[in-house]
């Protein structure tokens, strides 16, 4: 069937550079103009295999020039539907670097497209071929796709006409994209990128949660699995759903096992108090709970200050970094404050009482309206005293929680401002001397530098009698 | 697959100098030439005689920064590589990418897991590549080039050259990057010094391919700021440079 083409059609091609001296002509690109796009049609509107080309043609373009170039392709068939656009789109891509002799590169308006001299040489003197190689290779290896057609502008007026748009379809399109949430898919990717120095890390990325160097979202993992599923993001098939509000998940819970090497058997994907999620020591924030006003603080890699609780960002990352799941801390990527699931386990953003300045106006608009002016930045508090009474003075959500404890709150006022004044040294064991009645959702401060942890792999125990007496 | 060639050594003792008339000697041929500056301290394209405007460290800043404003399901492996092809300065006969700046503070994990499999694609449109490298050989330890060909250590004439060329070597021992050849190439060399080289290479058991002499042309063209790509064929370093690469069979 590819006889009928003037050029040869493989996957073997895709990595083809068409160098400046090797190229005929180039088309869109970061000089020029363009665009590609897929529609979904009615199938009386889609005429099976026509070619439309609005411009010149090939064979009237000179030797190294450089024309504007657009690509419409509009498909139908039983099964095709808006939501799948953006996929056949990008196939575009694929399927025009399977042709010898073009190289295409980036996706939607960003397209930059070369025709290389050699497959000009050859026979490939129209549009046409490329098009129609591209509409059978996307009725092969899309068989939903029943009918399509291509319409292809090399008339810069003409593509000015459309890109408009165009970019309102690519606008539409991107917030559905941003509508997907973690009940949609069924299916998460997992990261080992961080796993040479932290062996232990679990990175789970879903619609809702970016991984914790930012850099990964679930498109991401999906596009990286699909490509290599042995890579360093693979598909962790969500399972069954334990906790909705947590966000927990039996193939979550598993793999974070296998991941871990038993080290952690439970990870829930919007918890902050709660088998959190491990932190790696790529996070671009660190969470961590402030017991004296029972919310929590974030604080961002370019923070260079001190944080309400004593601590710089690169102390927490190294008391929370190595793959570990800790309790009171927690690293996470910028976008997960984005997310509607954003801790939603222990009170989302009304748990939330501080952060520095950047880092709030960067995710500002994101934030729920109410909650705005009510976190702190460090212009507001820079100690525990100072964070307390702007929340007051607020009336941060936060009250609500400190309710039941005014009475003690009272009482244990003068300890407190102590523990302030001397807080500037390690905040860690204030933390432990903190009254017990601050911490209500605390368990226990895991952090590695307080308490015993004891793990017990494949071990067998018996004892008679265990007595635990408390210190004296 | 392209060979890859990778010339090293101490800051000044000629090693961009040296790439350069690789490069001039390698495009009068029919060969598809990579030119790649992977020294911080970028002085190759003006050597060449060509005006680079972006490096890949400045991509990699532009994939960190846009990260959430790119379209949630774009491709960013497609991005990052039409960012790529954006920045190679095409010349005649030859490409040209600048490594650039290294990278700030935040996680570059992912950016360089894709750049890798990007470059990995990239090398194999060229027949040779010819990497101009900073001594600590950090874009290799990184693995954004798998393997190299054929690494040169270019030293002067001093002992503590030469030895810098054996640290080298121990350097490329620990190196996750295969390394086929190693080969030193002296360069200012002259008539007193000249004995001395060889046998001090000899005694440290490195090859010599090379010894490039002092030459007044490269000296004052190196003055005047000029690139040396325009060094005329009778120059003694160029002549010396030609039977280096008959030597490595280019």
């Amino acid at each position: 069937m590819a006889d009928e083409f003037p050029f040869e059609i493989s996957p073997m091609f895709e990595g083809e550079r068409i160098r400046k001296e090797g190229m005929h002509v180039e088309l869109a690109g970061p000089k020029s103009k363009g665009f590609e796009l897929v529609r979904a049609a009615d199938m009386n509107d889609v005429e099976d295999g026509r070619f439309t080309l609005i411009g010149p043609d090939l064979q009237d373009m000179e030797e190294g020039s450089r024309y504007p170039f657009a690509m419409i392709y509009k498909i139908a068939g039983e099964l095709v539907e808006t939501d799948l656009e953006s996929i056949v789109e990008r196939r575009n891509h694929e399927f025009q670097n399977y042709i010898q002799g073009m190289m295409h590169l980036n996706q939607r308006d960003d397209v930059w497209i070369r025709v290389g001299k050699e497959a000009v040489s050859k026979g490939l003197n129209s549009f046409e071929h490329i098009a129609k190689a591209v509409m059978m290779l996307f009725k092969n290896e899309l068989p939903f796709i029943e009918k399509v057609e291509a319409i292809y502008i090399t008339d810069m007026d003409e593509i000015e006409k459309e890109i408009e748009n165009t970019r309102e379809v690519y606008k539409a399109r991107d917030e559905r994209t941003r509508g997907l949430h973690d009940e949609d898919v069924d299916t998460f990717y997992g990261c080992t990128l961080c796993a040479s120095f932290a062996p232990t890390n679990v990175c789970v990325v879903t619609p809702d949660r970016i991984s914790l160097c930012g850099a990964i979202n679930w498109f991401d993992g999906r596009a990286a699995a699909k490509v290599d599923p042995e890579g360093p993001q693979f598909a962790i098939p969500k399972g069954e759903l334990l906790d909705a509000e947590s966000g927990e998940y039996s193939g979550v819970n598993e793999f974070a096992k296998k991941l871990s090497s038993g080290e952690y058997d439970r990870i829930k994907l919007h918890s902050f108090m709660e088998y959190p999620h491990t932190s790696c020591g790529c996070f671009e924030v660190v969470g961590f709970y402030i017991p004296e006003v029972d919310g929590i603080g974030w604080v961002d890699r370019d923070f260079a200050g001190t944080a309400p609780n004593g601590l710089q960002f690169s102390t927490m990352a190294g008391q929370t970094g190595g793959g570990k799941q800790v309790v009171g801390f927690l690293g996470v990527g910028v976008n997960y404050f984005r997310s509607p699931k954003f801790i939603q386990a222990d009170g989302g953003w009304n748990r939330v009482v501080w952060m520095p300045k950047m880092l709030k106006d960067k995710v500002f608009q994101d934030m729920p309206e109410d909650i705005r002016e009510k976190i702190a930045t460090e212009d507001d508090a820079k100690d525990i005293d100072s964070l307390r009474n702007f929340l007051k003075e607020k009336n941060h959500p936060i009250l609500e929680r400190w309710v039941e404890e005014e009475v003690e709150e009272e009482v244990e006022e003068a300890p407190a401002k102590t523990q302030a004044a001397s807080q500037a040294g390690s905040a860690t064991p204030q933390m432990m001397q903190m009254p017990a009645n601050f911490m209500p959702s605390m368990p226990m401060m895991g952090s590695g530098s307080g308490g015993v942890r004891i793990i017990l792999k494949n071990a067998k125990v018996t004892v008679d009698k265990i007595t635990i007496l408390k210190e004296e | 697959m392209a060979r890859i060639i990778a010339v090293t050594g101490k800051g000044g003792t000629g090693k961009t100098a040296t790439s350069a008339l690789l490069i001039r000697h390698l495009a009068k041929g029919d060969k598809v030439v990579l030119a790649v500056d992977a020294d911080p301290d970028t002085n190759l394209p003006e050597t060449l005689g060509c005006e680079v405007s972006k490096t890949i460290g400045d991509i990699k800043e532009f994939m960190h920064s846009e990260r959430d404003n790119l379209p949630p399901d774009s491709n960013k492996e497609s991005v990052l590589k039409s960012k790529l092809y954006e920045i190679i300065e095409e010349m005649p006969k030859y490409d040209l990418l600048v490594m650039g700046r290294p990278e700030g503070a935040g996680c570059y994990c992912y950016v360089n897991n894709l750049l890798r499999g990007i470059m990995d694609k990239l090398v194999d449109n060229y027949d040779i590549l010819i990497i101009d490298a900073e001594a600590g050989l950090e874009h290799f330890s990184r693995r954004i080039f798998r393997k190299v060909d054929d690494l040169i250590v270019v030293t002067d004439g001093s002992r503590r050259g030469l030895r810098t060329a054996e640290r080298i070597r121990e350097l490329v021992d620990e190196m996750e990057t295969d390394v086929s050849n190693i080969y030193v190439i002296a360069n200012k060399v002259t008539e007193t010094n000249h004995e001395i080289i060889s046998s001090t290479a000899k005694e440290l058991g490195l090859e010599l391919i090379g010894m490039i002499p002092v030459d007044e042309m490269l000296i004052s063209k190196d003055l005047a700021g000029e690139p040396l790509f325009e060094l005329p064929d009778n120059s003694a370093a160029v002549r010396e440079v030609e039977k280096i690469t008959a030597k490595l069979g280019l």
